[in-house]
């Protein structure tokens, strides 16, 4: 799922470390505001738009931290309003529901380590490529040269 | 491009099916969930059951006991309900009420009994009342008006007295929502068909008490607190309207006369 490949340039150490905090930035979110799945989201935009005019390894792997808080946001957002409901309305728990908050946990957790190994694997200046959000930065973010 | 968007899918996929999977494990079992709410429910029911049996007074009178008793198991188990599951209270007030309180407490005032010009009446209004507890009305509506943690603070006896008799007083003189109400009616229905009890004579009831004519009009509280009876009496007369079923009498017109005559006393 995590592929390790070589960058078209060797990234600076200060590039290293602001690539790295831009995956720093979704976890401590993600800690601040782990009911509520919107705040992720907005912590990693607001970096990526701080960085749109960063360098190129910046700018992609700000890219990269964005998109994977993407899909989460649509899995979290649907259980948690699932949640409000069942505790606000006659809704009831059902095994449906206990089934998807295990499968919500399960992607929630392969997502935060994946970012913290990735936040580690940039910060020594690596290149970390993941499986579908990897592609799909490459298809959005472009080197200006 | 092509496959940016095939990885996508398969993410997709790979979620829907992680969820499938385990949908198919008993989580319900597995956390024990439904043994925790029905000890919830059992605690509740013991609680506000005492508020009532002390500050009202209950019918204790055999003959009684033994009529009311034989419409409830004669519907109960033409409709395969638990028996044992539904626990008759007769009070002695003249209050045209009745209502469910968790755990298959069900309450009934004597003058409730009065007013019913049959026992076809009076088994609508019981029939009423078990379908809102076999539905799982009772608790559907606590933990709407007062929330789950101020019912599990209850249980463990953090909730106050006076918090306890508040709720006790929203079971039994405040309606379930409308769409909780017309379930119940309709369950009714199908409820006293089985039992071979005819359900004109509900839906009559409610006409009655919402014609004002009633001479017991100024105690009537079933009906106030059950919203728009007329319209429920149109929609259970059209529910029943195509039911050939042979009606006959739980009890004899002799011991239903008797039963009303004791109430008076």
């Amino acid at each position: 799922m995590i592929n390790v490949t070589k960058f078209i340039y060797e990234p600076g150490e200060h590039e290293a470390e602001k690539a790295s905090n831009s995956y720093l930035m979704s976890l401590i979110a993600l800690i601040a505001g782990l009911p509520l799945p919107i705040i992720n989201l907005l912590a990693t935009l607001i970096f990526y738009l701080g960085n749109r005019k960063g360098t190129y390894f910046v700018r992609w792997h700000c890219t990269q931290a964005l998109l994977s808080q993407l899909s989460v946001l649509f899995i979290n957002s649907y259980g948690f309003w699932w949640t409000v409901s069942i505790i606000f309305t006659s809704q009831s728990v059902t095994n449906n529901y206990i089934a998807y908050i295990i499968a919500a946990i399960i992607f929630n957790l392969t997502e935060f380590i994946a970012t913290i190994y990735t936040a580690i694997q940039t910060r020594k200046g690596i290149h970390v490529e993941w499986w579908f959000y990897g592609s799909l930065s490459n298809l959005i973010c472009k080197s200006e040269s | 491009m092509k496959k940016i968007f095939t990885q996508g899918i398969i993410i997709i996929v790979l979620f829907f099916s992680t969820w499938f999977v385990l949908r198919q494990v008993n989580w319900m079992t597995f956390f024990k969930i439904h043994k925790v709410a029905n000890k919830t429910e059992e605690k509740l029911g013991e609680l506000f059951w005492d508020i009532f049996e002390k500050s009202e007074k209950e019918n204790i009178n055999p003959f009684v006991a033994s009529s009311i008793d034989s419409i409830v198991t004669k519907i109960c188990s033409e409709n395969d309900i638990n028996k044992q599951t539904i626990k008759v209270h007769l009070f002695d007030k003249d209050e045209i009420n009745a209502f469910a309180l968790p755990n298959g407490h069900l309450l009934i005032y004597s003058g409730l009994v009065l007013a019913s010009d049959n026992q076809e009446e009076l088994s609508g209004v019981i029939c009423h009342e078990i379908a809102h507890i076999q539905l799982n009305h009772v608790m559907k509506k606590l933990i709407k008006e007062v929330g789950l943690s101020v019912l599990i603070s209850m249980t463990t006896g953090q909730g106050g007295t006076e918090i306890i008799k508040e709720t006790a007083k929203l079971l039994s003189s405040s309606a379930f929502d409308r769409s909780l109400e017309k379930e119940a009616d309709i369950k009714a229905i199908e409820y006293l068909i089985n039992a071979k009890i005819n359900p004109e004579p509900f839906a009559n009831f409610l006409y009655k008490l919402s014609q004002n004519e009633h001479e017991a009009m100024k105690y009537l509280s079933w009906t106030n607190t059950h919203p728009a009876s007329k319209e429920r009496a149109e929609y259970i007369i059209e529910y029943s309207k195509n039911k050939k079923t042979k009606y006959e009498p739980i009890l004899s017109m002799d011991t239903w006369g008797k039963l009303k005559e004791k109430l008076k006393e």
